[in-house]
């Protein structure tokens, strides 16, 4: 092999800064010299630290091309494209794996002259792989049981060691991670305390509920991490978080030192997903809490559920908990009161895939719904067979791909919404709610309303039990 | 002819037995280790093997699996695999040849009941090869063995039914043998070497794909030092 100088940096100086455009998202610029032998380093490095060898083995042996998984995708029930078979796309990465890590693929490519990797493969990967959200349902139609969810989560994080990784995402860890902020939405604690001031304010007048977001209480139960841009753009949902925990005294606090629940790290790179959490973790020590509590968002709920034990500490980091499970256990008990059949219109559920594929949680935001509202439908087919919104795997804070998102991507979900006639879709995740609003925007669906499971619950809750009278101004229900 | 046939059912038969065995061997050999070394490595080894468990039966007796996707194709599929697993595994001759050679036996089905499993899994296997061929994205993600294995699987079941029944053989029956048991020796020694190898390995890929998720906890950081970047800006 020829000796190369090692790659410094994989950024060019600032007055390079011009966007790539190759792709269908943006890309920061990067070194684009040799990158299948850098494509390969990455994956050597990877395979040698991490557990995706064995998988990729497992894989490359039994995949039958049945084109069964196909069915399940909503992005290839749209498209109708071949690269958009979930067997298709994952044999871009096993080819690879065969030819450069297997023997059996190194000695046939030898003889037979076989496959070589080269840009324009990788470019294809590039692409196909934002195109995959990651939602893990075809995993489910596959009879030899890939999944191509986690080959997404592995070829991604490949291509974002060479530089290619959409710049919505890049840009968001880098303020998290590195940013004098530490969150994604570049929110300053002043502005954060403000906001929750606001919200208290707002709780107090409109509801007559003296709630607060406690700050760096020592020693609270719960450590709260919401999807940080909450605090921007779902103010009811964050108001509804706080009147349930007033109502029925949980013990919760908000970190300053530390408080987004957001993590593209699961989207493009275990070493980013590891670092991320590690700063959940670590927060909840400082403020010697025992509990990871996340709000209303999916993939935030999962990377903290799956990976604060992966690399916090297993069995010794602190459980997590979802703020509906929270709020669904308030309920059962007995100290969460809500009048029932208060929420008049029609209203459904969509099921974030990052809770509801392993089955954590699908029952309890259904049960508080049931509990509150007057016409709750469910949508067809739901639970652990959801179909994705179409902006899973962090594609939805990609803007430049709308159109495919909502056109392709989002098209499925828009017919499922519109076939349950409902008023109000309760999307407990921030993604999904982004993802969910443009969807019915692009798809004509203008009368549906895309709202948090705490909205409604702060709409319903049967504050005469508590000793509040509702303040004069305006009843709630229309 | 005679010899050959000797030849190819003896020691050429030995050996492709002995290439799937340990073939199919090296591949359970290799997925229960990454299995044992991922959870050995994994930061969190919770797993939830009842769930695992039952969703690999599920898989392996596809019962309420066969309405999901492509309903006809997945039905067909199970009545190839009946086919294909009982008729060799029960067949009378082929149990006496056990018994021959290594003294032991099982059961055999009736001749009538062979016939029919012989005629339905060719039947079975055209229609397999009608459904990947005629839908457009199966046909388009199909490589050469996903083609080219169905129909070396119905050569011996071909062979077979012509052996059983002299009536209908065109040619000799030495030479239909011939074939029958050159090309079982062939599929024993191609299965280790292409996705035959589900043969062994569906049981556990539900596992793998479980574990895969379990990833070490210092793998991020140890990747990171690997390529240099420890100390990068990102
Ligand atoms: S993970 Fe989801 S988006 Fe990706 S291929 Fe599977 S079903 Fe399609
Ligand atoms: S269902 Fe499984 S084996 Fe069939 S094409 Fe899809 S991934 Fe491949």
């Amino acid at each position: 092999m020829r000796e190369t100088t090692p790659v410094k940096s994989p950024r060019l100086n600032e007055q390079d800064q011009v966007m790539t455009t190759k792709y269908p998202y943006y890309v920061e610029p990067y070194n684009e010299t040799e990158r299948p032998r850098r494509f390969l380093e990455a994956f050597s490095a990877i395979l040698q630290h991490s557990n995706y060898g064995f998988v990729l083995d497992t894989y490359s042996k039994i995949t039958t091309k049945c084109a069964r998984c196909a069915c399940n995708c909503q992005v290839f029930m749209e498209s109708g494209e071949l690269r958009d078979v979930p067997c298709h796309r994952t044999e871009l990465l096993l080819r690879v794996y065969r030819r450069y890590f297997t023997l059996g693929g190194m000695v046939s490519s030898r003889l037979f002259n076989g496959f070589t990797l080269t840009d324009r493969y990788i470019d294809e990967m590039a692409e196909n792989f934002y195109r995959c959200t990651a939602c893990r349902r075809c995993k489910f139609g596959c009879p030899m049981g890939v999944d191509h969810g986690l080959m997404t989560h592995l070829a991604r994080w490949i291509l974002a060691e060479i530089g290619i990784v959409p710049k919505a995402l890049v840009v968001a860890v880098r303020e998290q991670l590195q940013g004098k902020t530490g969150n994604t939405s570049a929110i300053p604690v002043v502005a954060l305390k403000d906001t929750c001031e606001f919200l208290e304010e707002e709780l107090l007048e409109n509801y007559n509920i003296p709630a607060k977001f406690p700050m760096d209480v020592e020693g609270a139960e719960m450590v709260f991490f919401p999807a940080v841009s909450d605090y921007l753009l779902e103010p009811d949902t964050l108001m509804g978080n706080a009147a349930v925990m007033h109502l029925t005294n949980g013990s919760w606090t908000i970190g300053t030192g530390y408080y987004d629940g957001i993590n593209y790290g699961l989207f493009y790179s275990d070493t980013h997903l590891c670092n991320i959490v590690r700063k959940e973790a670590a927060e909840v020590k400082r403020l010697k809490a025992k509990k990871v509590l996340i709000g209303e968002c999916g993939h935030a709920s999962r990377s903290a559920k799956a990976f604060i034990p992966t690399f916090c500490g297993g069995k010794k980091a602190p459980p997590v908990i979802n703020i509906m499970e929270y709020s669904h256990k308030a309920l059962l008990d007995g100290r969460l009161k809500v009048k029932s059949g208060a929420i008049l219109d029609r209203v459904t559920y969509h099921d974030p895939c990052n809770i509801a594929r392993s089955k954590w949680i699908i029952n309890q935001p259904r049960e508080l719904l049931e509990a509150i509202c007057k016409d709750y439908v469910d949508m067809v087919p739901g639970g652990q067979m959801n179909i994705c919104c179409g902006g899973g795997g962090g594609t939805v804070s990609i803007d430049e791909i709308r159109k495919f998102r909502t056109g392709t991507g989002g098209h499925v979900k828009a017919e499922q919404i519109k076939a349950t006639g409902a008023k109000y879709v309760v999307a407990p995740c921030a993604n999904c709610k982004k993802q969910l609003r443009e969807v019915c925007e692009d798809n004509g669906l203008h009368d549906v309303e895309i709202v948090g499971l705490h909205d409604l619950l702060l709409k319903a809750l049967d504050l005469e039990y508590y000793g509040i009278t509702a303040p004069e101004k305006k009843e709630e229900e229309e | 002819m005679e010899q050959w046939l000797e030849w190819a059912r003896g020691p050429l038969f030995k050996f492709a037995f002995a290439v799937m065995v340990l073939g199919l061997f090296r591949h359970l050999l290799l997925a229960v280790a990454g299995t044992v070394q991922a959870l050995l490595r994994a930061g969190d080894t919770k797993i939830p093997y009842k769930v695992v468990f039952r969703t690999t039966l599920d898989w392996l007796f596809p019962v309420k699996k066969m309405n999901v996707n492509r309903p006809v194709y997945s039905v067909i599929s199970v009545i190839f695999h009946v086919g294909l697993i009982l008729t060799p595994i029960f067949l009378l001759p082929h149990i006496q040849l056990w018994e021959r050679g290594l003294s032991i036996r099982w059961p055999a089905i009736p001749h009538v009941l062979a016939d029919m499993l012989t005629l339905i899994t060719i039947a079975a296997t055209v229609a397999l090869l009608i459904g990947r061929l005629g839908h457009i994205y199966a046909r388009g993600i199909s490589r050469i063995q996903d083609i080219l294995l169905p129909p070396l699987l119905m050569v011996p079941f071909i062979t077979g039914f012509l052996a059983m029944h002299p009536a209908w053989n065109p040619v000799d029956y030495n030479a239909v043998m011939l074939i029958h048991v050159l090309s079982a020796n062939l599929i024993f020694i191609l299965i280790p070497f292409t996705k035959l190898g589900h043969i062994i390995l569906l049981p556990a890929t539900q596992l793998v794909s479980e574990v895969g998720w379990h990833f070490p906890a210092e793998s991020g950081d140890d990747v990171a030092v690997a390529l240099k970047k420890e100390n990068m800006p990102i």
